[in-house]
């Protein structure tokens, strides 16, 4: 997955920062064209071009649930945006028609913003995941990102850093210091799916094996069953997954597994339509949620997190499983239980969340 | 406005098969006969010499085939000279026509696809959408140049007005069988533009889902036994077949209606009261419904309906799974 882009794309006011130096050192041979401020230009988005840019917005943001259905508090560190893993249901498709990644250079300013953010709640636990707007780990080995976000996070009593990956690339984790406060976290599906809609990403071996080391080197792990997506034999492409999981890590150093069915905005069918004709995924049966997303008929979810939960809790009885973005009913018809009759979910995960 | 030059012509000095300057789609209009029969031909059309000698149509294509129908030869016309580029004479051509009518979709496609083959498509949104009522956008201006590809009778019922052309971009990327057996479909029986876009998006899905084409999926024996049904009412057969795709596009969603259905059957409830579960059973938010004339009435269906939260058969509505 080494990635190289054909061209680097610039803005002047970042220039000087350490991301942009870091960046230009690794990739010295590749060209690079410097602007004031990134246009709205068209013909220099083919996917093959890395633009880093002044970020004008917040850098850090509660993750937008919504009142419908049962959010988890997570908050959101932003450093950049787009993936090139090419997910058919990754809802990336539709936030950003640009298919440029684009990084942020202006980090002095996220330092800043994500101390501040720290102080303001001091007795809080904060739950942050770099996951959002692109794969955690998917740039890393040239940006080492993880240098100095993973020691950061370990100086800090009361937060924890979700990353969220599809990938391997957890080499520069090894020698960091993160005293727990980094939990590294892999969304899992089975090999078929993987394969089908998951095209570019690590396979589920390598991902397990991936987690597997993370583990040997004392950071906790996460793992996401999101998107869960039915196909015709889904409950034994499910079983094997958690077989596979059982057999690579430790469940006791699981903080959480989260559960989520594949949900989409209606404005992301006709790109996934025309970015990925050969999907299958939209052909399951979908009504429109009370978030105005696309779900699977609540039946449905009801099935699919009572199989994966029981698979998971067989395997060990204490794993920490939650439902994404899912309402109480659900919650009590699937796992048995309604989050607020435990504190709230947010509460649940920020128990777990500290080493 | 270039160097023009007035003349007579014949009718058959003129190309009839040159079209790369016509964006006019449609049948001739009943009323330019009966105007140019009565006081003659009022607006002089206008024509591009061609290096053969024919002359190629810019303006007035209508006009003068209606002449040509009636025989009015030799004809005054503007005449511009064969240096005129294409893109000019194009240009003039649809800035014609939209100073006075609007134009039908097909002729809209016409109009920016020949510019597109001119301009980049860049220059085509900015200079042509808006002035066709068009959201400048590339989306819609790649959509508008794949409808001038479709079949002549989707064309045909565009330009009448018979297709929306949100049907037709819908039709656009389905193969010719699929997108006959859907028009033909919409022309038989009656249903509303959004409903039409449904259908397509249900058809394709429906045929995805068993592994047949949509043209089979409007020919499954359940559909055409509803088309057949002709001592129905049209609007009566549109509304079942839109039932019958749904419960094919939703099966378990279907399912449970029937079964919701049946079990409130079973719940007995008084009359004046009804159950209404959440849109598509999504969510946790019930409703009651109690419609009464008296106090009296009203106190004997709360009676009943306090009851109603403990029985059984209630409480299993209300759950996914049975």
């Amino acid at each position: 997955m080494n990635y190289r882009p054909e061209r680097l794309l610039i803005e002047k006011p970042v220039a000087e920062n350490r991301l942009v130096q870091r960046i230009l050192a690794a990739l010295q041979d590749v060209p690079v064209d410097w602007v004031d401020r990134l246009k709205d230009d068209p013909t220099s988005r083919n996917g093959k071009v890395l633009e880093i840019v002044k970020f004008q917005g917040r850098f850090i943001k509660p993750c937008p649930g919504t009142r419908f259905y049962t959010c988890c508090g997570y908050q959101i560190l932003n450093l950049g945006v787009q993936c090139f893993l090419g997910c058919t249901y990754c809802i990336l498709q539709a936030y950003f028609p640009n298919p440029n990644l684009r990084l942020f250079g202006n980090l002095e300013d996220m330092w800043q913003q994500l101390e501040e953010h720290l102080q303001s709640s001091p007795r809080r636990v904060h739950r942050i995941g770099t996951g959002e707007f692109t794969d955690s780990l998917l740039l890393d080995p040239l940006t080492r990102m993880t240098e100095d976000l993973v020691p950061f996070f370990a100086a800090q009593p009361n937060a924890v850093l979700e990353l969220k990956t599809k990938t391997t690339q957890v080499d520069l984790l090894e020698s960091l210091d993160h005293r727990g406060h980094t939990i590294v976290a892999w969304s899992l599906n089975p090999s078929s799916l993987i394969a089908s809609e998951e095209a570019a990403t690590a396979t589920l071996e390598e991902r397990l094996e991936a987690a597997r080391r993370c583990q040997e080197w004392g950071y906790r792990l996460a793992f996401h069953f999101d998107p869960l997506l039915v196909y015709p034999d889904w409950q034994n492409g499910y079983s094997e997954v958690v077989d596979q999981l059982s057999s690579a890590v430790d469940p006791g150093d699981i903080a959480w597994i989260s559960l989520g069915t594949l949900r989409f905005m209606p404005s992301l069918k006709p790109i996934i339509r025309q970015n990925h004709p050969r999907s299958t995924i939209l052909e399951e049966e979908f009504i429109p949620g009370l978030d105005g997303k696309m779900r699977y008929f609540r039946d449905l979810r009801v099935e699919m997190y009572g199989y994966l939960s029981r698979m998971l809790r067989n395997w060990h009885k204490d794993l920490c499983i939650y439902l994404c973005m899912e309402s109480n009913d659900i919650w009590r018809e699937s796992l048995g239980f309604d989050p607020a009759e435990c504190g709230g979910l947010s509460d649940i995960l920020d128990g777990q969340a500290l080493p | 406005m270039p160097t023009t030059e007035f003349g007579s012509i014949q009718f058959a000095e003129v190309d009839w098969n040159d079209a790369v300057c016509l964006i006019t789609y449609g049948p001739l209009p009943d009323k330019l006969f009966l105007s140019i029969k009565a006081v003659g031909l009022l607006q002089i059309p206008l024509l591009q010499r061609k290096e053969n000698g024919l002359l190629r149509i810019i303006c007035g294509s209508r006009r003068l085939a209606v002449c040509r129908e009636l025989g009015l030869q030799p004809l005054l016309c503007q005449i511009l000279p064969d240096s005129l580029p294409l893109h000019t004479c194009l240009r003039m051509a649809i800035y014609d026509n939209l100073a006075h009518r609007r134009l039908n979709p097909v002729e809209k496609s016409l109009a920016l696809t020949k510019m597109a083959d001119h301009m980049d498509k860049s220059e085509v949104i900015e200079e042509f959408m808006s002035p066709l009522d068009l959201e400048p956008s590339v989306v819609l201006l790649e959509r508008y140049e794949k409808l001038a590809q479709l079949e002549p009778f989707v064309l045909d019922a565009l330009a009448s007005g018979r297709l929306n052309e949100r049907v037709a971009f819908a039709l656009t990327p389905l193969e010719q069988t699929d997108r006959l057996a859907l028009f033909q479909l919409f022309e038989e029986l009656p249903f509303s533009v959004s409903v039409e876009e449904e259908l397509v998006e249900m058809v394709v899905e429906i045929g995805r889902r068993q592994g047949i084409g949509p043209a089979e999926v409007i020919n499954l024996r359940e559909i055409r036994k509803v088309r057949a049904a002709d001592t129905k009412p049209a609007r009566q057969r549109a509304q079942d077949i839109r039932r019958h795709l749904q419960a094919l596009r939703s099966p378990r969603l279907t399912a449970r209606k029937e079964r919701f259905a049946k079990e409130v059957r079973d719940l007995k409830l008084p009359a004046g009261v009804r159950l209404v579960p959440p849109p598509h059973f999504e969510g946790p938010r019930w409703n009651l419904e109690c419609t009464f004339e008296s106090g009296d009435e009203l106190a004997a269906r709360l009676r009943h309906l306090t009851k109603l939260a403990d029985r059984r058969k209630f409480q299993r509505i209300m759950k996914s799974l049975c």
